[in-house]
């Protein structure tokens, strides 16, 4: 049985993490990639290409749509397109439905409102603060001593909970030393940071107005604290596509594919 | 050839004007009765800024949460960019203008005179009759600076020069869609009125060519005090966008209507009441969402990009019920703040990119 052909391949050169994917005729994943991002991302994007082309037998050209903040630099994207546009088809396509898309990143997170068509009809960023992206988290996990993917299950295995009023990542760091100093459990600590986070991330969805369902993406979709305390927050369950933290290189490969039967 | 390239520059123009027998005001944004200076022989030379200033020296004098025009205008001063200039002119904009007035005068205490004009927040007669005394006030402070008192010639003749300008202005405005000019052109020549005489302003709005416009693409309307730096313009244009109108303080917010008092003070006063409504002069609400609908209907803008200096409060106060109102009637809007500096930052560039698709 010969391969199937790779019509698109998405990139998405984001702040902590470059992602990349390559579809199929029939928009299915053929192929990823992702790993931490380095300084150099044009040519870490390079060479990410270059095996996923070698993988899959790419021989010649086909259409690379280069999204997250490195789009620019992407010497091989035959066009770049935002994040917010890219996650959203990238959800819609997995998960077939509207509602509010809720992408949290490392650098910014965003909350897209998606129409039934899929194209995003408003969204709100913040990218100009650390509090309340995946940043927040991994600044605090370095902190405390805790590995990133155990932060959300330490969090939710206590009912106490520390609440953390400082709304800035840098003094946030302050407020949990002193309360590690007074002898606070690190649970707890955990529990009220996830809190802080959450509250910022609701903030924004209820300025964009919820529509229901509530969708994440973005690496930290996979932190359960965060999707529990937004389930608790909004009183909405929270849907996840297979891959949350490739759905903007996948919503990419898949605008490559237009004007093909894909997309 | 840019726009740019065309225009003289501030300095010229400031020995320009003294040559014909006017001494120069450096005016703070933005509504100030044009008329009234030409007539006590007062030149205005408007300060946006600068968007080149470095924040710092203003910042020792105001709050951190004050906007980039007062901090970068206080720097301005201090850093002696108004040196040439007779007296300062601070109207009452906002809060942190009527501050930055107040520090001024009683704390900084340049050489020039600073004078202010306090503007009402209204339309009513009670507004009118204010205004009018504030005029006369403001006029007696000019004659202090130029040592004239204007007679009924000097008065018509300010009016004849101003109002052709306004007219020029307004034209330009009309003839936007068929004007072969690129989005960054057509706004150094709108903002040009900031500094040139209204002559020259006159002559190069006339020489502008018609043509088919460069740009295509999605139709956006820009609300806001400023749109810094003027490298936007291209971004936007990148983007597969341009701006087919604006509500802008620089821009068409000042496209004022001719009035036929006779009095000076009341033909002023009813220009500068009758001007399109803004958040500055407490238009109500619904007045600013018929203008804003209306104007994006006849321009064919999809959306609606309100870009607005950080800390801009008057701006600020209308944005959720202008969001409430124009998404109720289908019209897209975004909301952007920037920091007024000589580049776009990237997540403003990205939020107005991604609004640009989802128009698309």
């Amino acid at each position: 049985m010969s391969k199937p052909e790779v019509v698109a391949i998405g990139t998405d050169a984001g702040s902590t993490t470059c992602k990349l994917v390559a579809v199929g005729q029939g928009g299915e994943v053929l192929g990823s990639r992702l790993e931490a991002t380095q300084p150099h991302i044009e040519l870490q994007v390079g060479e990410l290409l270059g095996q996923l082309r070698s993988e899959l037998g790419v021989d010649g050209p086909v259409p690379c749509v280069a999204t997250g903040y490195g789009r620019k630099l992407v010497k091989d994207a035959t066009r770049s397109v935002t994040e917010i546009t890219c996650h959203a088809r990238g959800v819609f396509r997995d998960l077939g439905h509207g509602g509010t898309l809720v992408d949290i990143g490392g650098q910014d997170s965003k909350v897209i409102r998606l129409g039934n068509n899929g194209k995003p009809v408003d969204f709100m960023m913040n990218d100009k603060c650390a509090a309340g992206t995946g940043r927040f988290l991994e600044y605090t996990s370095a902190r405390l001593g805790v590995p990133i993917d155990e932060l959300g299950r330490r969090a939710l295995s206590t009912d106490r909970e520390e609440p953390i009023t400082s709304t800035c990542t840098v003094f946030a760091e302050s407020e949990i030393i002193s309360l590690l100093a007074r002898g606070v459990a690190l649970e707890a600590i955990l529990r009220g940071l996830h809190r802080a986070l959450v509250g910022r991330i609701v903030a924004m969805v209820h300025n964009v107005g919820l529509t229901p369902p509530l969708m994440l993406s973005g690496g930290v979709a996979h932190n359960e604290a965060v999707r529990a305390l937004i389930e608790e927050a909004t009183g909405e369950r929270v849907l996840l596509p297979r891959e949350p933290q490739l759905m903007g290189a996948y919503g990419a490969a898949l605008l490559g594919t237009e004007g093909k039967s894909a997309a | 050839m840019p726009i740019a390239d065309r225009l003289t520059a501030r300095k010229a123009i400031i020995e320009r004007v003294r040559g014909l027998g006017r001494k120069v005001v450096a005016v703070l944004p933005f509504h100030y009765p044009r008329a009234l200076l030409r007539a006590y022989r007062l030149h205005p030379i408007e300060v946006w800024g600068p968007p080149n200033v470095p924040r710092d020296k203003g910042s020792q004098h105001f709050q951190a949460y004050t906007c980039d025009i007062v901090l970068k205008a206080t720097s301005f001063l201090l850093r002696g960019g108004m040196d040439p200039v007779d007296a300062i002119l601070v109207p009452h904009t906002c809060d942190a203008l009527q501050g930055m007035a107040s520090v001024t005068a009683d704390f900084l205490k340049p050489r020039q005179p600073v004078l202010t004009l306090y503007l009402p927040r209204g339309c009513r007669d009670s507004d009118r009759a204010f205004l009018i005394a504030e005029l006369r006030r403001l006029a007696g402070c000019c004659a202090e600076i130029s040592g004239h008192k204007p007679n009924e010639a000097d008065w018509a003749e300010a009016f004849a020069a101003e109002e052709a300008a306004d007219r020029a202005l307004a034209s330009l405005y009309q003839r936007r869609p068929r004007l072969a000019l690129s989005d960054r052109d057509f706004y150094t020549a709108v903002r040009s009125r900031e500094f040139l005489t209204a002559e020259d302003f006159g002559e190069l709005a006339a020489s502008l060519p018609e043509g088919d416009p460069p740009a295509d693409g999605v139709g956006l309307m820009l609300s806001g005090i400023v749109a810094e730096p003027l490298e936007l313009f291209d971004r936007i244009n990148e983007m597969g966008a341009h701006v087919v109108a604006d509500d802008l303080a620089c821009g068409y917010r000042r496209v004022y209507p001719p009035a036929a008092e006779s009095d000076p003070f009341a033909r002023i006063a009813a220009q500068l009441l009758a001007c399109p409504p803004d958040p500055t002069r407490g238009s109500p609400i619904e007045q600013r969402v018929a203008a804003l609908r209306s104007r994006m209907r006849e321009s064919g803008a999809q959306g609606l990009l309100i870009y607005d200096v950080k800390f801009c409060e008057p701006e600020l106060f209308d944005i959720p019920l202008l969001r409430k109102h124009l998404a109720a009637a289908g019209l897209p809007v975004l909301h952007v703040e920037f920091e007024m500096g000589m580049t776009v930052s990237r997540q403003v560039l990205t939020r107005i990119e991604a609004f640009v698709e989802t128009l698309q």
